[in-house]
């Protein structure tokens, strides 16, 4: 979901184009943009089986899988959300894992279009951009 | 849980509807901040299934069954006390003594309320004794804690052991809520001196229920109006502890008393309580470092109505209060908090670790005037617009105007906004709203400086609010005043004022604003 700001990518003076990351920046910092991680947590968050299947609609799932790949924890998830996913508890087990309690502490955001990197520094991706780039 | 179908800001008990029962019938009364009254009154029928709700400024009283636990999760209310009882207030004649005798009055021709209402707080807490006792049999609460929680546990157990051999020297005293960033070291240790002065005072409690006869006690007094003039709180206070020392034979104790008796007495009435536990409610086991007051915080996020699923959005989270209170209260949404100061994040997010709410509340550093997120991504928004003290205005005052227009551009329509302004800023946004286009130098930075403080608004619309008729702007009507400005920068031009209350900060003042967004700003210009 998270979105770059800086001037280059505009098109037109719409709204600023969307940085390919993901739809929420939980699991967004860990999409295409991803450039490095060089410090990632493992959290222990616990698991609401309705609310990680009522997630999967809203991810972009194969930035999902990209990220968690590049991390290493991408724990046998499918390329395709399965089937009938509500149900299975193991499955969404895994995509709970991926999205809740994979944390990027120190890391750096990549954006596809204009190659600006965000830092992520103690868990925080800064967004902040320069005068000039805005 | 099926939260799927949960109404709007509902409340999330595990057993809703079960709160009617197991406990035991009282009256209660709460205080609450001023303007929070509203807040608390709905919060006590919904969460308890309070009747007989009635409200004084500053003081909710209800009737409840519920248990010891559920009312501690009442989250709009400063402290609450069982009531003794209400009376008019005391009749100042000029004689002092007669004044003396009506308030040992108080005391002496109630002694079977007295009695009785101190059987109900024994066995209040008495079932508290019984339901923790329990709790600890059952392993399966100490197995599913990880590691880390494991050593901390240990830690409170020692102090708990150590606690019992000086209880009867220890002083307890209310911990001052509003920590300082730069005591963001020593929070952990206050942190964990919640705990321990909830628990010093549950292990007094259980004293005081297996003691019986033997009653310790200590009299709080406010005075105001007309008695305060006569007599200062002290001596009221005194006068009816030693009233209760020679009636009932109860023991007087100022640095640790069994129980407290709550007394306060003005023009327009007297209440007597006891106070049901030793810290107010308002100071949360779960905040580390409390930004907001915690009692509004959560009143934000009750007013935003947040459904299951929602992505919400604080832009200017700072310490992360509001979140942390909406993502306990309402856990199946989606929390974002971004912020311009790296220093505030980082409190935030050693917060939202204290308060185990990793993963769901996410924190970004970005500017509340351009946040990284499309138009439309998300439900819910809501702001403590930074005003006050330790703001400059004058600053915050230029760059609101982006940051109410960025507001707008990345709620969706149908999402709601929930803001905290000061009265100045609150003057400034909704007439911007409900005025003519003569009037859109409201949003330029010289026009800010001008305005001045009524509030008048405030009151009308506190009125409509207890008939239960919302404030609302016809969309139609903004339409048509929007048509000739819509090249100059509006703000909040597709953001319909719903409500508005009045809430108290302790020093200042504010309101807090509940805005809907009906639909898009190119739409209202077409």
């Amino acid at each position: 979901m998270l979105t770059s700001h800086v001037r280059g990518v505009r098109p037109g003076g719409g709204f600023p184009l969307r940085i390919e990351l993901e739809h929420y920046p939980r699991y967004s910092p860990y999409g295409y943009g991803l450039a490095q991680a060089s410090e990632v947590k493992v959290n222990n968050v616990d698991f609401n089986q309705e609310f990680t299947a009522r997630m999967i609609p809203k991810v972009e799932w194969g930035a999902l899988v990209e990220a968690a790949e590049s991390l290493g924890h991408r724990s046998d998830l499918p390329s395709e959300p399965i089937p009938d996913y509500g149900s299975n508890e193991d499955f969404l087990r895994k995509v709970h894992h991926v999205l809740m309690e994979v944390e990027v502490i120190e890391g750096v955001l990549k954006c596809p279009d204009t190659g600006r990197e965000f830092p992520i520094t103690k868990g925080i991706p800064n967004m902040l951009l320069s005068e000039e780039e805005t | 849980m099926a939260d799927g179908g949960q109404p709007p800001g509902a409340l999330q008990e595990e057993n809703s509807g079960a709160h009617c029962t197991g406990g035991i019938s009282a009256r209660y009364f709460c205080t609450a901040g001023r303007g929070m009254e509203i807040f608390l009154l709905k919060e006590v029928q919904s969460r308890l299934g309070a009747t007989q709700v009635e409200y004084v400024s500053g003081k909710v009283f209800f009737t409840t069954s519920a248990e010891l636990r559920m009312l501690k999760k009442l989250k709009s209310a400063e402290r609450l006390f069982l009531l003794l009882d209400k009376y008019p207030p005391l009749s100042i004649s000029k004689n002092k003594g007669s004044i003396i005798h009506d308030i040992q009055k108080l005391v002496n021709e109630n002694s079977r309320i007295w009695l009785d209402i101190v059987t109900i707080w024994k066995s209040l807490h008495g079932q508290e004794v019984k339901q923790e006792n329990v709790s600890q049999e059952y392993p399966v609460f100490q197995k599913r804690k990880s590691e880390e929680e494991g050593s901390t546990n240990n830690k409170r157990q020692k102090k708990e052991k150590l606690l019992e051999t000086i209880s009867t020297e220890s002083q307890v005293e209310d911990h001052q809520e509003r920590c300082d960033m730069s005591k963001a070291n020593t929070d952990s240790i206050l942190l964990e001196g919640k705990v321990f002065l909830e628990k010093a005072w549950e292990s007094i409690q259980e004293k005081c229920v297996e003691s019986g006869s033997s009653i310790s006690f200590r009299v709080s007094c406010r005075c105001s109006g007309a008695l305060a003039k006569v007599f200062p709180a002290q001596v009221v206070g005194r006068i009816i502890g030693i009233a209760l020392m020679k009636h009932f034979g109860w023991k007087a104790d100022l640095r640790n008393p069994g129980i407290e008796i709550f007394v306060h007495l003005n023009d327009i009435y007297s209440v007597i309580g006891i106070p049901v536990f030793r810290l107010p409610l308002a100071s949360r086991a779960y905040i580390k470092t409390a930004g907001l007051r915690s009692t509004i915080a959560w009143a934000m996020a009750s007013f935003a109505e947040i459904h299951a699923g929602d992505f919400v959005l604080d832009p200017t989270c700072g310490l992360g209060t509001v979140l942390v209170e909406a993502a306990t209260e309402w856990p199946n949404a989606h929390y974002l908090g971004t912020d311009i100061s790296d220093l505030q994040l980082q409190g935030a997010y050693s917060n939202i670790r204290a308060a185990r709410l990793v993963g769901k509340i996410d924190l970004l550093r970005a500017s509340a005037t351009e946040l990284p997120l499309p138009p439309g991504s998300i439900n819910v928004v809501f702001a403590d617009i930074p005003f006050g003290k330790k703001f400059k205005i004058t600053n915050n005052m230029k760059f609101l105007p982006d940051v109410l227009q960025e507001i707008e551009r990345v709620v969706c329509v149908g999402g709601t906004v929930v803001l905290l302004l000061s009265r100045e800023l609150y003057k400034c946004i909704n007439d911007g709203i409900s005025s003519g286009p003569e009037t859109e130098n409201h949003n330029s930075v010289e026009s800010l400086s001008d305005c001045t403080e009524h509030a008048v608004v405030s009151l009308e619309m506190n009125t409509q609010e207890k008939n239960g008729i919302p404030r609302i702007i016809s969309p139609l009507a903004q339409s048509t005043r929007r048509e000739d400005i819509s090249n100059t920068k509006t703000i909040l031009s597709s953001l319909l004022l719903v409500e508005s209350f009045e809430v108290s900060l302790g020093k200042t003042d504010a309101f807090m604003c509940k805005y809907k967004k009906v639909t898009s700003f190119a739409s209202i210009k077409s």
